[in-house]
């Protein structure tokens, strides 16, 4: 998306704020719901995704970006010793997703196989209160005139609107695990002009989390546009390894054909580095060690902030 | 004898580099000349005993680990790829004979840590539920694991230490329903059936389950899983004449590397106690006369790897459990299409066999043991080997490294591998629905993954 997230904003009738919401914030704030030294295991994660997996000095992205996830994720996981609930949680990779509406006269559709799904047996609860949901409505979507707000989409002719209630939803009927509660974007190409830079990686989250919760509107809801008294809450993740975009949209209505009335909201918290620099190789000027090996500029506030995003929903 | 110290030229062949001899040893001070000793370049058995004598000297001296393995596999010479996944028949013989390893069917008889929960479980089982097969599902079973048809029903308010069967029997079905019914995918590519359905379907059990099972099992908790790790060990058993090339009529020893990808496995940081003594004598290896190549097992020359699945600074480096997926082109189909049925036990054993000696010995390289220098504690590692529908349970401990040709003789030690026969996890799944799921399976895969050491 040539604009980013602005346009993404717009394509979903979508005010945005900065940082996370205040129930995720809490969350982070409160030390009950963190792992028993926690900042040596996720720094050993890291270490392991950056100099421990392969027999290579320095494994490449495409091996450590998926390690590293799936190592977090594995500690998150493990604090469901402490929520029992957090078991009814399923993984779904290679999900496909496809969604549409339309949006001032355009029909826009979100379509394909694109990351990694959580799903809950529980929604989450909705994390704005009523009186931000209605205060969107004074809020003016920004339009970039001239340019338009489809440039850059790709036109298709698209023969079947497909839902994921049409026949080729992703998951079927009967599923327990209804709700989708994360998407995962993992950026793990090698080279950098085949990775999405942040701010389109943003953009891409949006888009996808957007088209799940809108998904599970019209399942819930129905397909005519309306806005919806219980609005839907879809969290995204998206890395390429070291930074991390740490997203909570909530869908407040499904009415995105006009541009007036309440929007959806977006609570985006981009930019979150885990780490500054992994060193494989101690740097070595004039047969001195200048910088031994090891990681670098370690956060451990991203780290707790993956976490409540994981927990979001069940404490 | 000049020579003798000073400059060692052209150790082992051509490949190793001149240099200056390490600390010598300090002369007594009674004798007024240098020891007199076998030459260290000429074509004598003498001189070839004093260089392998300096290479072990050099090897057992090394700084670190990673210095020892580099120097373990330094040497480069054509070797036979062992495969742990393979069609060849009665494979599983011949990979005993090439790790030493005495195969029990059967499972050992589990700890006493984990007897103790029994009899706290068996208690209020036998209270609350009139069948007493409910309660004969959590005994100790050494042996077979029968398959428990009487669905165990759930133990709900007791005592903590009980397993909640319905819970872990609701988390494996759902794992497969989501795999197998629920999540819409595109048709399976052609002769990529595993990857499409038990591959995922074994990734999301297992994550699922030790994450469950952390609370009750430490070791889980501080553990690491990988995805598709490479596992790699090398190693030399036996002896043959070079047959042809410019080396032809030498005696060397015959090489092997196990080159292996799990699909999954857990590591943890603190080792699994041993299941018998490191001396105990519990079966025959058998011995076949002829050369490795009749297997079909094939030669080729590259890197010897010996590695666990993460570099030795990473602090989980002791094998918890491995998981196996069979591919496609060994499924049972066409074993039963080409008349060896026999052949699709002998598959699962062979993987296990192989795979288990590999990591084992893998992990105690790590901990600087090698052939010369024989491993002082047991190894001991579990694997289970499936293929999404039918699981096979192996236990293994490795009590020696010493395979090669000096250091076998007087080595009355051997390694150990329990395993059980494939047994189906369910039958069908249709319908939003699994039909004829067997507990007993699944029981056994949660008392592997709850397997620890009795400190915990």
């Amino acid at each position: 998306l040539f604009q980013g997230v602005r346009q993404a904003q717009w394509l979903t009738k979508t005010k945005l704020v900065e940082g996370l919401p205040p129930p995720v914030l809490s969350i982070i704030d409160n030390p009950a719901h963190q792992l028993e030294d926690h900042e040596e295991r996720v720094q050993r994660a890291i270490s392991h995704a950056r100099f421990w997996e392969t027999t290579e000095v320095a494994p490449r992205r495409e091996h450590y970006c998926p390690v590293l996830f799936e190592d977090l994720i594995h500690l998150c996981r493990l604090m469901s010793v402490k929520y029992p609930s957090l078991t009814k949680r399923m993984l779904a990779r290679n999900y496909r997703i496809s969604a549409t509406w339309e949006r001032e006269s355009i029909l826009l559709q979100v379509r394909g196989q694109n990351g990694i799904l959580m799903n809950s047996m529980a929604p989450i609860p909705p994390v704005a209160s009523k009186e931000e949901i209605l205060a969107t409505e004074e809020h003016v979507l920004e339009t970039f005139y001239p340019i338009s707000p489809t440039i850059d989409l790709q036109e298709v002719n698209v023969y079947k609107e497909l839902d994921d209630t049409g026949k080729s939803s992703r998951f079927r009927d009967g599923y327990p695990y209804s709700y989708p509660h994360t998407v995962f974007f993992l950026e793990s190409a090698n080279i950098r002009p085949n990775r999405f830079r942040p701010e389109q990686l943003r953009a891409k989250m949006l888009m996808f989390a957007f088209g799940n919760a809108l998904a599970k509107a019209k399942v819930l809801y129905g397909n005519d546009p309306k806005v919806l008294e219980q609005p839907i809450v879809v969290q995204s993740i998206g890395t390429d390894g070291q930074l991390f975009q740490f997203m909570v949209f909530q869908l407040n209505t499904t009415d995105l054909v006009s541009s007036d009335g309440i929007k959806n909201l977006v609570w985006i918290d981009s930019d979150q580095n885990l780490y500054e620099k992994a060193q494989c190789i101690p740097e070595i000027k004039k047969r001195v060690v200048t910088k031994p090996a090891g990681i670098y500029g370690f956060q451990p506030d991203t780290f707790k902030k993956f976490l409540a995003l994981y927990l979001h929903g069940t404490v | 004898m000049a020579a003798s110290r000073g400059r060692r030229l052209l150790w082992h062949g051509r490949c190793w580099f001149s240099q200056t001899e390490s600390a010598d040893p300090s002369q007594p001070p009674d004798s007024l000349y240098p020891p007199i000793v076998a030459s260290a370049t000429a074509k004598s058995k003498a001189a070839k005993r004093r260089r392998l004598e300096h290479f072990n000297q050099r090897v057992h001296s090394a700084a670190s680990i990673e210095e020892k393995l580099r120097l373990y596999g330094l040497l480069q010479r054509p070797k036979y790829m062992v495969y742990p996944q393979t069609f060849a028949l009665n494979a599983d013989r011949w990979y005993r004979s090439f790790t030493k390893t005495v195969f029990v069917p059967g499972l050992p008889p589990r700890a006493p840590s984990t007897g103790a929960e029994a009899p706290g479980a068996v208690a209020p089982e036998a209270a609350k539920t009139p069948e007493g097969a409910g309660g004969a599902a959590k005994a100790p079973e050494p042996g077979t694991v029968t398959p428990e048809a009487a669905k165990t029903p759930e133990s709900a308010a007791g005592a903590a230490p009980c397993l909640d069967m319905g819970e872990l029997r609701s988390l494996a079905c759902d794992a497969l329903l989501q795999e197998s019914f629920y999540q819409n995918k595109k048709r399976p590519f052609l002769y990529r059936d595993q990857d499409h359905t038990p591959g995922p379907f074994l990734t999301q059990l297992v994550s699922t389950l030790a994450a469950f099972l952390s609370g009750r099992n430490p070791l889980l908790a501080a553990s690491s899983l990988d995805l598709k790790p490479e596992v790699n060990y090398y190693w030399h058993h036996g002896e043959e004449v070079v047959v042809h090339g410019h080396r032809k009529g030498r005696v060397d020893p015959v090489r092997f590397q196990i080159d292996d990808n799990p699909h999954l496995q857990i590591r943890v940081p603190k080792q699994l106690p041993e299941i018998v003594p490191l001396e105990s004598d519990l079966g025959d290896v058998p011995v076949i006369d002829h050369k490795p190549s009749k297997l079909p097992l094939f030669k080729k020359q590259y890197e010897n790897k010996v590695f666990i699945g993460s570099k030795v600074a990473d602090p989980c480096c002791y094998g918890h459990t491995q998981f196996h997926l069979i591919p496609d082109k060994l499924n049972r189909e066409r074993f039963v299409r080409a008349h060896l049925e026999d052949q699709i036990e002998v598959l699962y054993r062979a993987n296990g066999i192989a795979s288990l000696f590999a990591w084992t010995a893998a992990q105690a390289m790590y901990q600087g043991f090698w052939s010369e220098a024989d491993v002082t504690r047991p190894f001991v590692s579990q694997a289970v080997v499936t293929d999404g529908k039918y699981f096979a349970f192996f236990c293994y401990q490795l009590n020696t490294l010493a395979l090669t040709v000096e250091t076998i003789q007087n080595n009355p030690r051997k390694n150990i591998c329990w395993g059980t026969d494939s047994k189906p996890l369910y039958d069908v799944v249709e319908d939003g629905s699994v039909k004829g799921f067997n507990d007993g399976v699944l029981l056994q895969l949660v008392h592997f993954l709850l397997n620890r050491p009795k400190e915990l």
